[in-house]
């Protein structure tokens, strides 16, 4: 239901606020705020697993922090800062990137960078990108299955070989995938040296100007925390 | 040789650019570890030649590595890692790409020489904790608490931009050797480079 610029604008915010921003005053607000956007967003469309996820390491995090870092000392306070810290602020991000990514498709993502007037040496690498992060993390994934199944992973006798094990299938498996999509696109015309139509419908409407609101009010009071 | 670029080249600088970036936070997850962040820019360089080395097999024209570079700066911003990369990553690959324009996209030591180049994007994660350093830990205090803070400052202290772009260029230089080896033993074997 939101345009796409307004989700990848969401994104670059709400990573740069929380994990550029300090806290107290107006971060206190803020900072909220913006964790409970990427929630919202997820029960609006209906992905409650992800909602479920999102909330339960969020908490997580959140409770370790908390509690956890003013009882703890030395190293162990070292390991519970990194993890609950690093991962409180950016899941939001991450969650926010996620949801560009799986609510968006390619079209209208297209669609978006041609309105923003982004040339095509651009948009095309960057769709084909956004297209293909899904695909090549699934790749990496089951040929880390398969690695594992034969014995190859760390404390399995060979760490050194593991790069090589794993590098090597994904980047044949990656650039096959990728010629099968190149033909696939060349055919329905990508590239050609005529504008492309695009059947998508985007446009700014009321949710997009309420996330813009939310957007420039974080950004103005990050930098007015940066300035002063 | 033709000079225009393709469609079908920006749909091989999308492909490789994406693969770039899973591995590469494959490994960038070391960093929740404060010691292992200035490790950081010597793990990235070196995994990310396997993927480089490959691409550049594909690469005959001047344009596509900075195109490359371009988005990795707009990726790593995207995604809140700091936005001096969309500085520093356009600005090495487009050396990168004069460099291996010069050995016509064919020498071997001009594109391991162009990696190195192009590997020390990676300073630009680096520059905040030096340039804006009293911001920076005042950030890490009030997010991290002061024991993190200190930490991670003895790590990274302000003169160790130079070392550290010394360090990425020369494991740019490895991950180089280290992908050629891999394309010999494999691609070209397999015949995908």
């Amino acid at each position: 239901m939101l345009d796409p610029r307004t989700k990848m604008l969401l994104v670059v915010t709400s990573a740069s606020v929380l994990i550029g921003g300090g806290s107290g005053g107006a971060m206190n607000v803020i900072k909220p705020v913006l964790t409970a956007v990427p929630l919202l967003l997820f029960l609006c469309s209906g992905k409650w697993k992800a909602a479920v996820i999102y909330t339960t390491v969020y908490t997580f995090a959140f409770a370790g922090e908390i509690f956890l870092v003013p009882v703890t000392t030395g190293f162990v306070n070292f390991i519970v800062i990194a993890c609950c810290g690093m991962f409180a602020r950016f899941m939001p991000g991450i969650a926010m990137g996620s949801y560009l990514v799986n609510t968006t498709t390619v079209s209208e993502f297209m669609a978006a960078m041609e309105r923003m007037k982004l040339p095509q040496k651009l948009s095309i690498p960057l769709s084909v990108m956004f297209r293909f992060f899904p695909t090549v993390t699934q790749e990496y994934g089951a040929i880390g299955d398969a690695m594992r199944m034969r014995g190859i992973r760390f404390g399995g006798g060979k760490p050194a070989k593991m790069l090589e094990y794993r590098m090597v299938p994904l980047m044949v498996s990656c650039v096959k995938i990728g010629e099968e999509l190149s033909a696939a696109a060349l055919t329905r015309g990508l590239g050609a040296p005529i504008g492309r139509t695009n059947i998508c419908k985007i446009g700014f409407k009321g949710y997009d100007a309420a996330a813009m609101l939310i957007c420039a009010v974080s950004v103005i009071a990050l930098l007015l925390e940066k300035v002063t | 040789m033709k000079q225009k670029i393709q469609a079908k080249d920006l749909i091989n600088v999308g492909i490789f650019t994406a693969i770039m970036f899973v591995v590469t936070m494959a490994v960038a997850m070391l960093g929740y570890i404060p010691i292992f962040i200035p490790l950081l820019s010597v793990l990235v360089p070196v995994i990310g030649g396997i993927p480089f080395m490959l691409f550049l097999t594909k690469v005959k024209k001047f344009g596509l590595v900075t195109i490359m570079a371009v988005l990795i700066g707009i990726v790593i911003a995207l995604m809140g890692m700091g936005v001096w990369v969309i500085f520093t990553a356009p600005l090495f690959g487009v050396l990168a790409d004069l460099i291996l324009k010069s050995g016509s996209y064919s020498s071997v030591k001009k594109s391991i020489f162009g990696y190195g180049i192009f590997s020390m994007w990676v300073i630009g994660n680096f520059i905040p904790i030096v340039i804006t350093r009293g911001n920076y830990y005042d950030m890490l205090i009030s997010g991290y608490g002061q024991e993190y803070a200190d930490t991670l400052m003895g790590y990274i202290p302000d003169w160790s931009l130079l070392p550290l772009l010394a360090a990425s260029f020369i494991s740019g230089l490895l991950g180089a050797l280290l992908g050629r080896s891999l394309l010999k033993k494999h691609f070209i074997r397999a015949g995908i480079a």
